[in-house]
């Protein structure tokens, strides 16, 4: 049985510590302190989203979560079969801010399309690195912003890459997300189950 | 993405839908180009997201342009209901 606190941690934290917890613990059963709000939806729909069983208690300060193994009829079976601890995590590194090539403006619109779509689907990257101009969607002006802040809520890891940042002048107006560096994006790349680049 | 009472406006050709965000954007409006909810199946798969403050503004902005939308839904609850017929 695994403990974790995540009270304190803005979102969307408590999504991701629960969610790495939850990978580390390996069906076992995961003990979650978190506050009410915001952290207490996210990480229950988080959890009943894959499948697992919450059972929430009310403490004098927050909630109790008692998150127990993915059970039959999960919401992503494949989730199930090839468990992200064992066959490493799905990673996405997008490179630019526009899709495809051709008309400027068409690309912005279809890396928009892209991202928010991406919150149509069961099946999401653990992970979602932005390099390069990929990082200005990211940035304050982004329209998608609030779908990069769902898609964390949703347990998705936004990161972007701090030189990129600081070479498009956004390193103080990241609006959605954490910073990384190469090391880690490497190193993800490498151990992941599957790299989708766009 | 769509919040309850949103307005959803589909449009019938990514042209139109481009020049209705450009044009709804350089008036300053708060509007959202997204791609179409899936239930709401559009030829070009693309929609404009505004809320129930700016809809006259963004209504009379697309009209002056001759630029209304296919067909308006509005998000209530889980569903989409279709609000009256627009050209």
């Amino acid at each position: 049985m695994s403990k974790l606190d995540v009270r304190g941690m803005a979102c969307p934290l408590p999504v991701v510590q629960v969610k790495r917890a939850l990978e580390a613990a390996q069906g076992e059963e995961l003990h979650v302190l978190l506050d009410d709000g915001a952290p207490r939806e996210n990480v229950k729909r988080f959890a009943q989203g894959r499948g697992y069983q919450v059972q929430e208690e009310k403490l004098e300060d927050g909630f109790a979560f008692t998150i127990t193994g993915a059970g039959a009829g999960a919401a992503t079976p494949a989730r199930e079969a090839a468990p992200a601890a064992a066959a490493g995590p799905t990673v996405m590194l997008i490179g630019t801010d526009r899709m495809g090539d051709g008309a400027e403006e068409l690309g912005r619109l279809l890396m928009k399309n892209f991202i928010i779509t991406l919150l149509d689907l069961n099946e999401l990257p653990d992970r979602i690195f932005f390099v390069n101009s990929g990082v200005l969607l990211a940035a304050e002006g982004s329209e998608v912003v609030e779908a990069l802040e769902e898609l964390g809520n949703r347990g998705v890891e936004v990161l972007s890459c701090g030189i990129c940042l600081d070479f498009y002048k956004k390193k103080e107006h990241l609006a959605a997300g954490g910073v990384t560096n190469m090391f880690t994006i490497a190193e993800s790349m490498l151990k992941a189950r599957s790299v989708v680049r766009l | 993405m769509i919040k309850d009472g949103d307005f959803i406006a589909i449009f019938n050709s990514i042209h139109r839908v481009m020049e209705a965000e450009r044009l709804l954007k350089d008036q300053g409006l708060k509007i959202l180009l997204i791609p179409a909810p899936r239930t709401l199946a559009a030829d070009c798969g693309l929609a404009i997201r505004y809320a129930e403050d700016v809809r006259p503004e963004v209504e009379a902005v697309l009209s002056e342009a001759g630029l209304l939308p296919r067909d308006l839904y509005r998000k209530v609850g889980d569903n989409f209901e279709k609000i009256g017929e627009k050209q």
